[in-house]
């Protein structure tokens, strides 16, 4: 039978089109009755959504699960979003939820690039939902000129990028030449890390940045420019720093491949490939921002204001926009970290700021 | 009764066509690009010109290359494929939950790539079937195929990144022979099955027909629809083990396995001289093209330029070498007027 008639076609895109719709209302909607002005809201009607791009990620799958332990830890659940890094569709599943019952609602989210955070912000404002960011918005956006904004929260590249710079520096002895893998070239995250490393070869003045090229945080391209790279250097090439773990992996592979086991990788993003890297000891160093602590955190935020623990004008300035801290991960430490938990005391509402490092300047 | 038959079919019978054998002055383009720009960055760089780079470079290629004999063949019929990347990242989770890893028990070895292979041959054939079933246009079709390859991935992948311990498959990307990677000769396998395909079947002879005048072919008497179901899951067959071969040089199951791959190969096999309308080129077009990509990326690492200038430098000699290889077939390469 050939399906060419149609009726058929009509009768097959329909069906699409409500499994499609089907998927993505499951999210929508809560629990109402709740109080009426901000910061009224009984514990038990807060609902919680955690959103970020996909959970194929190990690092945005534990920001996930961060943000159920918290959700357990004051007896709610937490909706998992995710919008495979598609910025409409993001905004898609936003004005969904923002399109129901929003009176309680805390969102913790991982915006996709810096442009997709004023929409977000204005319907989070306009809807009167608790939003807290995460590592992505433009620098003139002013979280403080909003009621429902409550904070944003992100990492200092530059001192990440630096961190792993000294200890690639001291992997290797302090003297030789080492190549640098950037990321996505136009990324503040890829900027800022290696503004990071050249702050750290300033103050290494015996390490030679030998080249720097960029693999796009991608593993798979991070293999082939590593091994171009070692055969334009050969045993010039000491150390190898990489704007993200995914791509120290990749160079990880390529050094297999080719032989080598004198060359010392470093990365940021404790992605936990890379732990068990640095627990075999093939690889130096990496940066964690603790993904975990950050699906929670965001809901603790926003919870804590839902539930009038903490008033919006009682934030401190400095506590709405701010980095927070990140922990180096070397052999000596890596076991503290290789199975992430969250500390319960970290959510609670007077300690949700204690991580901060400044605010964002 | 006794006509002068001899006669007549000189004066009437205009030359014969002569059949296309060898290298004609037609499809040198390209190799003669590839040439120029080897030398180029040879002359320029004393590190490029190295043995040990030049088997870099080969093992560089091998994935892509295996990409490009998939694409080629729906290429050469007309159609457009940009399912590989998510038939790549399907294969290459199916594959590393298979053969011995850190998630679970399974340790297929060799029949674990096969399995990945077949599923990748079966999201191929997929795309085909809606294709010539529904009628979708093959842009729409393969790239409705590329997400549900990713679901599938996204699904099997579970939240942690599945590790291979097996070591006949890391072995493919680390063991060598006659200095290129294992990886490298089973791209070279796969550039003479396709070329074998493309000469001596049937499949690979009606795919070129079908690009040249599909309604030709039809109103001769072909059913056309199989063919192209056939070539399209031909298609998925190699971009699975494209995808099996990401995850021997990774040792890791990725679902980001074939990204961006689509428009690479689609690129090389451009690049080769294999036509976006169809009906022109082949495999060895497309071999030479994914040399040309290559050898670019590669050289302009060895050359420093800064990868800050590098993506626009490519794109120019890209586009630069297209046209150069296209001058001779310019008036049918156009695919939008």
């Amino acid at each position: 039978m050939k399906f060419t008639s149609r009726p058929t076609a009509i009768v097959l895109g329909l069906t699409l089109a409500a499994a499609a719709l089907a998927g993505c209302s499951e999210e929508a909607g809560g629990s109402s009755s709740g109080g009426s002005e901000a910061g009224a809201c009984a514990p038990e009607d807060v609902t919680l959504v955690g959103q970020v791009r996909n959970e194929s990620n190990p690092y945005e799958a534990a920001w996930l699960d961060g943000g159920d332990a918290f959700a357990e830890q004051v007896g709610l659940t937490q909706d998992r979003l995710t919008y495979d890094g598609d910025s409409t569709r993001q905004q898609e599943q936003i004005s969904q939820l923002l399109a129901g019952d929003t009176e309680c609602l805390v969102m913790n989210i991982l915006p996709n690039g810096d442009s997709d955070t004023p929409p977000i912000v204005e319907g989070a404002e306009e809807a009167g939902a608790y939003l807290v960011t995460q590592w992505n918005k433009p620098a003139d956006l002013n979280v403080a000129d909003y009621d429902q904004w409550l904070s944003h929260i992100t990492y200092n590249g530059v001192e990440s990028g630096k961190q792993i710079g000294d200890a690639l520096a001291e992997a290797i002895g302090g003297s030789g030449g080492i190549v640098a893998l950037q990321g996505i070239l136009d990324t503040g995250a890829a900027k800022d890390r290696f503004a990071g490393l050249e702050e750290s070869l300033a103050a290494n003045p015996d390490v030679e940045l030998l080249d720097d090229q960029t693999a796009n945080f991608s593993r798979d391209e991070a293999l082939a420019v590593t091994k171009t790279l070692l055969t334009k250097h050969g045993d010039d090439l000491k150390g190898i720093w990489a704007a993200n773990d995914d791509m120290a992996l990749g160079a990880l592979a390529a050094l297999e491949q080719a032989g080598r086991t004198d060359v010392a990788v470093v990365g940021i993003d404790a992605v936990p490939d890379a732990l068990t890297a640095i627990e075999d000891g093939t690889m130096t160093a990496t940066v964690s921002s603790d993904g975990p602590w950050q699906g929670g955190i965001g809901l603790a935020i926003g919870f804590c204001v839902a539930t009038g623990e903490l008033a919006v004008e009682d934030i401190a300035d400095e506590d709405r926009a701010w980095f927070a801290e990140q922990f180096l991960i070397t052999g000596d430490n890596v076991g503290d970290f290789t199975s992430p938990e969250v500390d319960a005391a970290d959510f609670e509402c007077d300690n949700v700021f204690s991580r901060s490092q400044g605010a964002i300047s | 009764m006794t006509s002068p038959a001899g006669a007549d079919t000189e004066v009437v019978l205009p030359p014969r066509p002569q059949p296309r054998r060898g290298v004609s002055l037609r499809d040198a383009g390209p190799p003669i690009a590839l040439a120029v720009i080897f030398l180029l960055f040879a002359l320029i760089s004393p590190g490029f010109r190295t043995i040990g780079n030049v088997q870099n470079i080969m093992d560089a290629a091998a994935v892509l290359a295996v990409v490009t004999c998939g694409i080629t063949f729906v290429l050469m019929m007309g159609s457009i494929d940009l399912s590989a990347p998510g038939v790549m990242g399907a294969a290459a989770i199916a594959v590393s939950l298979l053969v011995a890893n850190n998630r679970n028990g399974n340790d297929w070895g060799l029949l674990g790539v096969l399995v990945a292979v077949l599923l990748a041959a079966a999201l191929g054939c997929l795309s085909g079937l809606a294709l010539v079933l529904l009628k979708v246009p093959s842009f729409m079709t393969t790239l409705g195929v590329s997400a549900v390859g990713l679901g599938v991935a996204t699904l099997l992948f579970g939240g942690v990144q599945p590790n291979i311990s097996d070591e006949m498959l890391r072995g493919w990307a680390i063991e060598r022979f006659l200095g290129l990677a294992y990886l490298t000769w089973i791209a070279f396998g796969c550039v003479l099955i396709g070329w074998l395909i493309q000469c001596y079947s049937r499949l690979g002879r009606y795919a070129f027909a079908i690009g040249g005048a599909e309604e030709v072919l039809a109103l001769s008497g072909v059913k056309v629809a199989p063919y192209k179901v056939a070539v399209f899951t031909l298609a998925g067959a190699f971009y699975g083990l494209a995808g099996v071969m990401v995850t021997s040089q990774l040792s890791a199951g990725l679902v980001q396995a074939g990204k961006g791959y689509d428009f690479a190969a689609i690129t090389a096999a451009v690049v080769g001289g294999t036509l976006l309308t169809g009906g022109r080129g082949g495999i060895l077009h497309s071999a030479v093209g994914v040399l040309l990509v290559t050898v670019l990326t590669n050289g302009l690492v060895q050359v420093g330029v800064s990868p800050y200038w590098q993506g626009g430098v490519q794109g120019l000699i890209v586009v630069a070498a297209v046209a150069a290889a296209v001058i001779p077939q310019r008036r049918r390469n156009q695919v939008t007027k």
